[in-house]
């Protein structure tokens, strides 16, 4: 059973549907977490870190099992933590602090593995290569980087790398707000969203920069098509832009140069993008509490849930 | 047959007279008289062509109308000087005719390839004019590997001529043939340093005659610099590629295949600094440095520095060993250098004759203690050594070395920048004295000089250096405390950097701002750098927009071109505690009536996501929106329901798109029950000053943006609002035209009073007691008007109070044009029914006074009765 899931910064809980039928399935409670704060952990179970005051100086992660509305397991981390990440096995949980550091944590034990200054700013987004072996991060500084875990883990390398990513692409001027990783292993691209209104796309084995997008408006959230031949990008003027990676595209339309065309709701800023690859469905999660779900082929919306007030994080999982 | 015939007739005539003939044996017969001579004689005649008399209609011809085949025959010439007037006379034909060329490139090169070695001086020197000047250029774009292995055999063949003038000019030509296709250099890089060296060894000729060993010199160094000696830039211009996963050849980068000349050079620093050497008597004993030797030298030293460069830096991946560097440098070498080269330095003037001479030793000077710099790690100097070099580093970034006029000052505006990539490097491991020297002299130096200069732009990169770390994340939090102090001053040297460029050097701006925001992005690890950081938004005000005695004063940032406006607004966001008036000098450049609309959404945007990381105070951040709703100034000002596309004639749709953002922005700043609350006084004190029509409109959207139903307005405020909307509702009918004619008029109209009318509309939905309130001013102030106009009998008066109720009635019809208003109107009959009183008393008077207008009065009427 597909399931999609989505919870929002104003504490409405963890909503589940199945995406099949449309069906309400249990709803979890208390959870208001920060965007990209909510994971599937190996579709096995859920975690999400939870949103804080300013002034806590803890973080406070909590995880779910798919049978009980309440929150079985509870965290402290150090500090306050934003983005999660897990491994496709379920095997591995990253997250992101606030102070730039990046904490690896290993399920069976919950103990803390590995934790590394990753960033000057904030972490804003985390993700784990497909075979597992990288995690690339996003800040607040407008960085990205790549991280090899087997360099992370390698003490004696460790201590003679002058430094511990595998690259640093500084050319975002403000936050990175998502990204995502194609297919391919090595010589997969990277596709990072920012809030100086591009899209960035970088090449892993040749570690530069490829294309850069400029969108009308402010993108914060990207998925990708799974022939790579276009990318979504959800945008805070409540549009779904599609713009080319390897499709054609005019050199002159309306949106701009790469920007093939858009889907619209006219809904509020669209926060959270998924894609599924088994029924070619796109979902989009907005700011107004809907989680809209797209047939892209025709560009229609042919399913609906409402959330809250305000959805922000989604994924699917079993 | 004649002769066959003789006897017989002899027979014939005896009887006639008998003489007799006597014939001797073995004799000829003399031919008979009338013997036909059959004998055919023959002589060739050679007639040559003449080259005035052919018709040469329709080819190519030179100035002396020979064709190209005959002036490359003539390059072959015994005479000198046909072969110099062939030549001649193939650029003229060439220039006239480019496609005569292009066609027989290849005949022509093979023909001329062969006068590399001519003999004579002036042939040479001919050739390589036509060769600079038209052949190279013709055939540039074309498959040169060819073309050029043609020309190379022969230059090679007068690299070894006996002549050392044909060899010298062997050189111009190979230089020639590398400016036109340097990866040529790569393929015979060996057996071209060999001859390099070969003639640098003769070293007999060149203090006689300086100005061909210069030219050859020159050659060298453009040779040498073709070498690897950095990473090479793999920036690509990203924008043209359309696919993203499209196959790309690998290709062999122009790098490969020159780890095996590393031997072959070596040997060439040898003879090149015994040339020096030879040089430095010279200098001794001359009584001026002359600017052939000058150049000579200068040469030979870069020849030195960029080997040395390529030793050390360059990528040496294919050579067999595993540590290139360990075998790159044998002992003679070192020795060498440090003992012939760095052993002299530093170079001065023995008898201080002219400045220019100064300045020729200051150039000297300063590209050996490059070499030294570069070498430094290899050789391992004594501190006594070390000492000599920094300071002449000092003196140098002080600009006490060079003179002091104008072209001094100018050479050293050029030359320092090559010092200053050492600095970031000398400075972390140099004694605590000699750092703060050396920082003192930078800091110095880059205040000084021009801050559009490429000078500055050198700074300002190795500033960038020294304060972002790069890469390793190994840091300490305890940094130098000398280096922070300069650290300091750089900081606080940037914002004011920035205000002095202007708007007249945008490129140096950009890097200025560029380096802002590397600093804000990554100063964090440093908490006495983004003390600095945060500091600079007060000298930044400036450059944005200053207020003095009431006047703005736009800074250059309204100047500068889009990208660096973006940069700059970038900027702002890693303020961690945004100051008030940086706030406010921004909001005065977003209401500066010149802002592209689209930096002025940056900045919203911007604005916001700083306030969402909580970098802005609450209270600022609602300021900074209401002040941008409520002093935005729409022009025109009489709104007319033109196209929002015309962004000529008005910036209405900017006006909209913008209340729009912030009415987005506020909703996402929390609870807007909150929010609202705090907003409610703000903005109905606005109000009831009146503002133009449109700020009115955007803050009474905002209002009802955060809004419920039922309201959640003060008794105090409904009253207000009650007072300020029967204003506010006939300014906007009054304001906007009625139009008569088509129905896409007439819809355009009713789009652009439903605009105005709307935020109304919502308050009327929510509040009954609004409604009641604001009909009862309406009917009040109906009844005073109708009142008064007994009492009072001027023209104007009358004139006034009649188009009052005009627009009062058609503001009814457009409020019934709704049909949920209309509802809502429905439920308030004794008040529409007073309002409707008035109007008709006012009517009767009008008509007893026989006013002239009495048409739209009636009208009126009409049209309620059908309301």
């Amino acid at each position: 059973m597909d399931v999609v899931i989505a919870s929002s910064s104003i504490d409405g809980g963890i909503g589940c549907w199945d995406l099949q039928t449309g069906a309400e399935q249990l709803r979890y409670k208390t959870c208001a977490s920060p965007p990209h704060g909510l994971v599937s952990v190996g579709r096995r179970f859920l975690a999400s870190s939870q949103l804080r005051d300013p002034s806590a100086t803890s973080g406070h992660v909590l995880y779910w099992s798919w049978s009980k509305p309440q929150a079985e397991v509870k965290s402290f981390p150090a500090e306050p933590i934003k983005p999660l990440a897990a491994d496709s096995e379920g095997s591995y949980i990253v997250g992101g602090g606030s102070s730039g550091d990046i904490y690896l944590w290993e399920v069976a034990t919950g103990r803390l593995l590995k934790k590394w200054h990753a960033h000057y700013r904030a972490v804003t987004c985390l993700v784990f290569s497909e075979d597992n072996s990288l995690v690339i991060s996003g800040s607040d500084d407008g960085c990205v980087r790549v991280w090899s875990l087997f360099l992370i883990f390698d003490d004696v390398r460790r201590q003679q790398a002058s430094h511990l990513y595998e690259y640093s692409f500084t050319e975002h001027t403000l936050c990175v707000t998502d990204i995502i990783m194609g297919y391919g292993g090595g010589s997969a691209i990277i596709v990072s969203a920012s809030e100086d209104r591009t899209c960035k796309v970088w090449s892993l084995s040749r570690g530069r920069l490829l294309r850069n997008i400029v969108f009308p408006s402010i993108i914060d959230a990207i998925a990708l098509d799974p022939g790579e031949h276009v990318f979504y990008a959800g945008s805070r003027d409540g549009k779904i832009y599609i713009a080319a990676l390897n499709a054609e595209s005019s050199p002159s339309n309306s949106y701009g140069l790469h920007i093939i065309g858009s889907l619209s709701d006219h809904s509020k800023a669209v926060t959270c993008l998924a894609y599924s690859t088994e029924r070619n469905l796109l979902l989009s999660g907005s700011e107004d509490g809907m989680v809209r779900v797209w047939d892209v082929k025709t560009q229609n919306i042919i399913r609906m849930f409402r959330h809250a007030k305000e959805s922000n994080a989604q994924g699917f999982s079993r | 047959m004649v002769r066959s015939k003789a006897p017989s007739k002899k027979q014939q005539k005896k009887g006639i007279d008998f003489k007799k003939i006597k014939r001797k044996l073995g004799r000829k017969l003399p031919p008979p008289t009338n013997a036909t001579n059959t004998e055919i004689k023959s002589k060739a005649i050679v007639l040559p062509e003449q080259s005035v008399a052919t018709n040469k209609e329709g080819l190519a011809v030179s100035k002396k109308g020979l064709t190209l085949k005959e002036l490359l025959q003539q390059t072959s010439h015994h005479n000198a000087k046909v072969r110099r007037d062939a030549l001649m006379g193939i650029k003229d034909l060439v220039l006239k005719h480019p496609a005569e060329l292009r066609l027989h490139r290849y005949a022509v090169i093979e023909k001329l390839r062969e006068r590399i070695s001519d003999d004579d001086k002036v042939v040479r020197e001919a050739l390589y004019q036509l060769f600079k000047s038209e052949i190279f250029p013709g055939c540039a774009e074309d498959n040169q590997g060819l073309f050029i292995s043609l020309v190379m055999t022969y230059i090679f063949n007068a690299m070894t001529n006996l002549s050392i003038d044909i060899r010298l000019m062997a050189f111009r030509f190979f230089d020639l043939v590398v400016q036109y296709h340097p990866p040529c250099f790569s393929l015979y890089a060996e057996k071209i340093l060999q001859s390099y060296e070969d003639i640098l060894r003769k070293n007999q000729f060149y203090l006689e005659d300086k100005g061909k060993l210069k030219s050859t010199l020159y050659g060298l160094v453009r040779c040498l610099s073709l070498l690897p000696s950095k990473k090479p830039g793999c920036q690509k211009n990203i924008l043209g590629e359309r696919k993203i996963h499209a196959f790309e050849p690998d290709l062999p980068t122009e790098n490969t295949g020159f780890s095996v000349i590393i031997k072959k050079l070596k040997e060439l620093v040898l003879v090149l600094i015994n040339c020096f050497q030879d040089f430095i008597p010279l200098l001794n004993s001359m009584p001026q440095l002359d600017a052939q030797s000058f150049d000579c030298i200068l040469s030979i030293l870069q020849s030195i520095d960029i080997a040395v460069r390529f030793f050390i830096y360059g990528n040496h991946e294919e050579s067999p060993e595993a540590n290139p560097l360990q075998v790159t440098w044998d002992q003679t070498l070192l020795s060498g250098l440090s003992k012939k080269l760095l052993g002299v330095f530093p170079l001065y003037p023995k008898h201080h004759l002219s400045v220019k001479e100064d300045d020729r030793y200051f150039i000297l000077n300063i590209v050996i203690t490059e070499i030294f710099l570069h070498l430094r790690e290899w050789i391992c100097p004594s501190a006594n050594v070390f000492a000599k070099f920094l300071e002449f580093m000092e003196n140098a970034l002080l600009g006490k070395t060079c003179s002091s006029t104008r072209s001094g000052k100018a050479t050293w505006e050029k030359h320092v920048p090559s010092l200053l990539p050492f600095i970031p490097k000398l400075v972390s491991e140099v004694t605590t004295d000699w750092q703060s020297h050396l920082l003192e002299a930078f800091t110095k130096t880059f205040r000084d000089c021009n801050p559009e200069s490429s000078l500055k732009l050198a700074c300002l990169s190795m500033i960038e250096e020294m304060l972002i770390p790069r890469g390793d994340m190994h840091y300490t939090e305890a940094s130098d405390p000398v280096a922070l102090d300069y650290q300091t001053i750089w900081i606080r040297e940037l914002p004011l950097l920035l205000i002095l460029l202007g708007d007249k050097w945008p490129s140096s701006s950009q890097v200025v701002l560029h380096l802002l925001l590397r600093l804000g992005q990554f100063a964090c690890w440093n908490s006495s750098l983004i003390w600095e950081y945060e500091n600079t938004q007060f000298a930044l005000c400036e450059f944005y927009s200053t207020c003095r005695e009431g006047n703005i004063y736009y800074g250059p940032f309204m100047r500068l071109p889009r990208d660096s406006q973006e940069l700059s607004i970038c900027c702002l966001y890693y303020f961690s505690n945004f100051s008030t008036l940086l706030l406010k000098a921004i909001t005065s450049c977003c209401l500066c009536p010149e802002l592209e609309p689209y930096v002025l959404f940056r900045i919203i945007e911007v604005v916001h996501a700083a306030y969402k990381a909580g970098h802005i105070q609450f209270a600022d951040h609602i300021s900074f929106f209401i002040t941008l709703l409520s002093r935005f100034k729409v022009y025109p000002e009489n709104i007319c329901p033109v196209k929002e596309s015309d962004v000529q004639i008005s910036n209405c749709g900017t006006f909209k798109s913008l209340t729009c953002m912030v009415c987005s922005c506020l909703s996402q700043m929390g609870d807007s029950s909150v929010v609202f609350r705090i907003l409610e006084k703000a903005i109905l004190d606005l109000i009831s000053l009146k503002p133009q029509l449109d700020n009115a409109c955007a803050m009474l959207r905002v209002l009802i943006m955060l809004d419920s139903k039922p309201t959640r307005l003060s008794e105090q405020s409904i009253i207000a609002l009650s007072n300020f909307l029967p204003g506010y509702l006939m300014d906007v009918v009054h304001c906007i035209p009625e139009v008569d004619g088509n129905e896409v008029a007439v819809s355009n109209h009713v789009q652009t009073c439903r605009y105005y009318l709307l935020p109304c509309f919502f308050l009327f939905d929510r509040s009954n007691q609004l409604v009641k309130l604001f009909l009862n001013v309406m009917g009040s102030s109906l009844t005073d008007s109708s009142l008064s106009l007994e009492s009072h009998n001027s023209t104007q008066y009358v004139t006034d109070s009649l188009s009052r109720m005009n627009i009062t009635v058609s503001l009814l019809l457009l409020i019934y044009k709704d049909v949920k208003v209309q509802k809502i109107m429905s439920l308030f009959r004794t008040e529409i029914g007073s309002i409707m009183q008035s109007i008709a008393s006012l009517q009767v008077w009008f008509c007893s006074v026989n006013f002239s207008s009495m048409k739209s009065p009636y009208l009126c009427k009409q049209n309620l009765k059908y309301v």
